[in-house]
């Protein structure tokens, strides 16, 4: 398998565009004169955990907030579970759900004021939505702090309430942005066992992060972004091919973002 | 119990390509924001009914207040009739369009908060939320927090107007929907403003426009307001008042919206009610017209807007810093320098955000504006008496905006500090030096600019020296005191687990020091009215009288007494502070 992948081969057909979670097609997006993400493509497909990986500044927050629609791209496409963001952009947003770096929840709502809001947002039915919240709660162990205000909440149990609330609509595609900063390792051990269950189920997780270690235990596949551009991705036993070695994805990963590389000269050798 | 199992009882059916996507009402943003309230407020009964009850108790007497005052305004024009018939109109005229102006600008400075700056937005549009709807939720919120300025003027005037016109029931109702009516206005006004500062002015700093634009707008009517007066004299002519009226007749203008709230609510005194009903008509169509077409010019430019006004700046600014470095070691020549360290970092901070130097600025430099051109207006000088009564209102409105700042921003100082408990906690140098410092810097940022402005009332007015040391003494001497409250009262109220500091401000604490610091102010005003009596009553201002000293000397030991007592008190806490 081609290591970056040619997508647009994949968008020749409508039946693969359905089984492709996420489709992004030559996708650009400019500050000024700074490109912060520079024409990537990438295709997930249902039931993987996609590990998003890069330094800094290297447009992965750029990416994932035009994944969401929270940002238009300059040029390209996106499109969730068929839906294209740019036209269709309801249809989109409800197949997906997104879970930010900062958890943003309303101070004066408790953790079950929150989690009934969000489940009315996507029109779940109350029974269905109070047995997923139940379900949630104790499965990420919410329950003890759930009718307290969230404006007392540690960063930890906001990421943990942002969760649950975020796969209370049975999302296709999650997409979360650092998702184990401030979690303490029993809920790392059981957002992770999460992730993959989801993943086993036909759900796609799309996650950024720095941790290299929880992207080398739980995703299918990895995709490196560097200066805006997809530097390489593919399986961990494919990157490390790549890079002719074999390291751990730390490794991997510090060789290919390389800063005394030229941007130009990695994505070439990728 | 594993989530595939759970998935079989609880899942929904997965979602098709052409399912029906439901999407969520404006009725439902409207729940949140009650629910949002209502947990506010049971919050505030629960945990601070002290805080409550003070801005009640407040609210209830600027109301008070302020109809006492139109009560009185409107029984004095009642003793003139033909002149009331010609002021009354144009009370209502003033009072709408200058709340068009406000009420536009606070709109703007809202929404663009509320669209542009916060978290939420992003958690509403990654739902499948409409656009227009947040859009929609956010314009009601801000309208609703904009409005509460024309709340509280405008319901003392309606019922002094009522009182003293002996007007039937129907006005109220009339009044109350002529208010809901016109809000709308210049609140569409606000929204668009907004989107036009997200979309084209994304690098500037958004507060510093709108700082920049609430100047223009006060430049804009200082100018007005000196035209008007060049033209008042001491003969009351026919051709004054043709002068006048040619002045004012902007303020009628018939396509001025706040032409047909006024003009609904005069003919609803007048007892006309077709014609008000008409006037009445027209604002509130226009009202809902304008909402909903800047809802949907806002909602359609949204996404761009949000994603220029959240981008970061592709070429950051570099500071080198070495200005603040100069201006502390020049200024704080005199201090170790562990507590000049600790002085530069406040004063860069000060420096690069616009929020606290610009607020000082402005309110300091309109005062200045004012000041420069008071000359102006007596060219031949003032009176004695004027003399002696301006600068008692200059003092008095230069220590007002003093206790402002004080409480906005010298307050929350400590508890940002020990923020940062892990710096603090482990300086080595003794914690009263660190609240000195931070005393000392805000005095001197605080009086360095309170002195200015005092010295220049001093030469607009022409003072002698003994009133112009009496003035510029009681200011620094006040400052004193509301700096010496702030960091006092900061170390000993402190909330070091809110980031925020307008919320630390607004918080018990912060009230607290409110309170005080506004009681200080009214004190020594009063005591420098007591000053300026004695000396007019003496016929002069250049020679001090023994009651006008023992008030002066009684200012000075109240504001350093005052100070003292909060530093001594703040100090010991913050000492035995556990963080």
């Amino acid at each position: 398998m081609d290591v970056i992948g040619n997508p647009l081969r994949m968008l020749d057909r409508a039946a693969d565009l359905m089984t492709m979670s996420l489709t992004i097609q030559n996708v650009t997006k400019c500050y000024g004169r700074l490109r912060a993400v520079d024409n990537i493509s990438l295709t997930v497909p249902q039931g993987e955990v996609f590990a998003f990986l890069g330094p800094n500044g290297a447009g992965k927050t750029t990416t994932i907030k035009m994944l969401t629609g929270l940002l238009t791209p300059d040029s390209g496409t996106i499109a969730v579970c068929g839906h294209h963001m740019a036209t269709d952009s309801q249809a989109a947003k409800s197949k997906l759900a997104y879970v930010p770096d900062q958890p943003f929840l309303y101070g004066k709502l408790t953790a079950h004021e929150f989690m009934s809001l969000v489940a009315q947002m996507y029109s779940i039915e109350p029974k269905v939505a109070k047995a997923k919240t139940q379900y949630y709660m104790d499965r990420l162990d919410i329950r003890s702090y759930a009718d307290q205000l969230a404006e007392g909440y540690s960063h930890g149990m906001k990421q943990r309430v942002v969760l649950a609330a975020a796969l209370l609509h049975d999302p296709q595609v999650l997409v979360v942005d650092e998702p184990m900063v401030g979690l303490d390792p029993r809920t790392v051990r059981s957002v992770k066992e999460l992730f993959r269950e989801l993943a086993d189920m036909g759900r796609t997780v799309f996650m950024s992060t720095h941790t290299l270690d929880i992207a080398e235990t739980i995703s299918d596949r990895i995709g490196i972004i560097n200066h805006g551009r997809i530097i390489a991705q593919g399986t961990l036993s494919e990157l490390r091919a790549k890079a002719a070695q074999e390291h751990r994805l730390e490794d991997i990963f510090l060789e290919l973002t390389n800063p005394e590389d030229p941007p130009e000269t990695v994505a070439m050798a990728s | 119990m594993d989530l595939q199992r759970e998935s079989a009882i609880l899942d929904r059916p997965g979602p098709v390509a052409n399912e029906a996507i439901a999407v969520p009402g404006l009725g439902l943003l409207i729940r949140l924001k009650l629910r949002l309230l209502r947990n506010r407020l049971r919050q505030l009964t629960d945990q601070s009914p002290l805080q409550l009850l003070m801005v009640i108790v407040f609210v209830a007497v600027i109301w008070s207040g302020l109809y006492l005052i139109f009560d009185h305004v409107f029984v004095s024009l009642r003793r003139f009739e033909d002149e009331a018939i010609i002021a009354i109109p144009y009370v209502f005229h003033v009072f709408f369009l200058a709340m068009t102006l406000l009420l536009a600008f606070s709109t703007a400075v809202l929404v663009y908060g509320a669209l542009f700056a916060r978290e939420e937005p992003a958690f509403l549009l990654s739902a499948p939320n409409e656009p227009r709807n947040v859009v929609a939720i956010m314009y009601m919120e801000s309208l609703f927090f904009s409005s509460w300025s024309l709340v509280l003027l405008g319901l003392p005037l309606m019922l002094a107007i009522g009182q003293v016109q002996g007007l039937p029931w129907h006005f109220y109702p009339t009044f109350v929907l002529a208010f809901l009516g016109f809000v709308p206005i210049p609140g569409s006004l606000g929204l668009l403003i907004a989107l036009i500062v997200a979309l084209y002015l994304p690098r500037l700093a958004k507060r510093n426009v709108i700082y920049v634009s609430g100047v223009i707008f006060a430049l804009v009517a200082m100018i007005w307001w000196s035209r008007l007066w060049s033209i008042s004299g001491p003969n009351a002519s026919a051709e004054w008042l043709n002068d006048l009226m040619g002045e004012l007749r902007y303020l009628k203008a018939a396509l001025l919206p706040s032409t047909w709230v006024a003009k609904a609510i005069q003919f609803s005194i007048a007892d006309k009610p077709s014609q008000s009903t008409f006037y009445l008509t027209i604002t509130i169509s226009t009202a809902l017209c304008l909402s909903w077409w800047s809802t949907m010019i806002v909602s359609r430019k949204l996404l761009p807007a949000f994603g220029r006004a959240t981008a970061v700046s592709n070429k950051p600014r570099r500071y080198s810093g070495w200005a603040s470095h100069l201006l502390t070691r020049t200024i704080f020549f005199y201090l170790p320098l562990k507590m000049r360290i600790l002085i530069l970092k406040d004063l860069r901070n000060f420096f690069r955000d616009p929020i606290q130097w610009s607020q000082l600025a402005i309110l300091f430099g309109l005062l200045s504006m004012y000041l420069v051109y008071l000359p102006n207006f007596r060219p031949g000088g003032f009176t004695l008496t004027w003399q002696a009564l301006i600068c008692f209102l200059n003092y008095g409105a230069i220590t007002l905006i003093l206790s402002t700042f004080t409480s906005r921003f010298v307050f929350p100082m400590i508890s940002m500090e020990g923020q940062q408990s892990w710096l603090v906690g482990l300086w080595p140098m003794s914690r009263a030096k660190v609240i000195w410092a931070k005393f000392l810097f805000a005095l001197t940022v605080t009086s360095g600019t309170a002195l200015t402005v005092s010295y220049l009332s001093i030469r607009a007015l022409d003072l002698p020296v003994t009133l112009a040391i009496m003035q510029a003494g009681s200011t620094f001497a006040t400052c004193l005191g509301l700096n010496g409250l702030a960091i006092g009262l900061g170390a000993r109220l402190p909330n070091y687990h809110e980031p925020n500091a307008s919320r630390i401000a607004s918080g018990l604490g912060g009230t607290v020091n409110l309170i005080a610091s506004v009681g200080l102010v009214a004190i020594t005003v009063a005591l420098f009215g007591v000053i300026c009596w004695y000396l007019v009553k003496s016929s002069r201002l250049d020679r001090l009288t023994s009651e006008a000293l023992v008030a002066f000397l009684a200012l000075i030991g109240l504001s350093l007494g005052v100070a003292a007592v909060a530093m001594k008190t703040g100090i010991r806490q913050f000492k035995r502070q556990q963080f």
